[in-house]
């Protein structure tokens, strides 16, 4: 370990990444609503995020890929959220709910 | 020392708390403040992780912007907790609790079992580095994400055209 101190061993910030994965894999499944499974994939990718930073933290700490990767990965959370509320809004003009269940069709 | 262990353990639980918040809530808007609530104990787990600028742009992006769009669309799609009920019946809570806490047990046991090298040289990665690394060996995915999110805005526009153009 680099240094004393509990915030410098690396297994807490994998569990607390590994944390938001479990709630964000159960969000998915659980909640009903479309836009509650788009803030469940939001956890899921924070977590992958502070994996990466804590990662190029502690095995890498020479180089910036780990922090620039990060970087990256807010860039396509957003893009990926500006099309996925699209969709949703267009959804729920169709169909007057958002509910995932009961997306049976994809015709016309 | 100890100090400082104290507001990382408080960070850890405000994180935690959030994205229990953020799945267990019946209301999609408090969902949505659990979510606000772990962006904030990320960023502060960045800067805990001597990356200040990282934790700016979490709090800046993920803060600032997706939630302030998700919050625009829960305006949109109106209250839904006036809908009958958002919780579905409890065994589909069980079985996302067993497939989630099967994910988390597995990866427990492979972070536990594995054996990281952890390098003891200081870590000294400023915020210069990252810009130069972005812009000197990066700069075709830097270019490419730029891309990436211009083709998701058109496609926006184009999604929300479209549908105006059904009625």
């Amino acid at each position: 370990m680099t240094g004393m101190g509990l915030y410098n061993s690396l297994n807490i910030y994998l569990f607390v990444g590994l944390a938001l994965l479990a709630c964000g894999i159960l969000g998915v499944i659980y909640r009903r609503t479309l836009v509650s499974m788009l803030i469940s994939i939001e956890l899921i990718m924070n977590g992958a995020g502070l994996n990466l930073v804590a990662f190029n933290r502690f095995i890498a700490p020479d180089k910036a890929y780990g922090m620039t990767f990060t970087l990256f990965i807010m860039g396509i959370a957003a893009a990926e959220a500006a099309i996925a509320l699209a969709i949703i809004i267009l959804i729920f003009r169709k169909y007057r709910h958002v509910e995932g269940a009961q997306l049976k069709e994809m015709k016309d | 020392m100890i100090f400082a262990d104290i507001i990382f353990i408080i960070i850890i639980l405000i994180t935690l708390a959030g994205a229990l918040m953020t799945v267990m809530y019946g209301s999609i808007i408090y969902a949505l403040i659990g979510l606000v609530t772990t962006m904030f104990g990320i960023a502060g787990l960045y800067i805990y992780l001597n990356a200040p600028f990282l934790a700016m742009m979490q709090i800046l992006i993920y803060v600032g912007a997706i939630t302030v769009l998700i919050a625009f669309v829960i305006m949109v799609i109106g209250p839904l907790h006036k809908k009958p009920k958002e919780w579905t019946y409890p065994l589909k809570l069980i079985i996302a609790a067993i497939v989630a806490l099967f994910s988390f047990f597995m990866f427990a046991k492979v972070v536990l079992k594995a054996k990281w090298t952890v390098l003891s040289t200081p870590f000294a990665v400023t915020t210069k580095d990252i810009g130069r690394l972005l812009f000197d060996r990066l700069t075709f995915p830097f270019e490419l994400i730029s891309l990436l999110i211009v083709v998701a805005i058109i496609g926006a526009v184009m999604l929300s055209l479209c549908s105006r153009g059904e009625k």
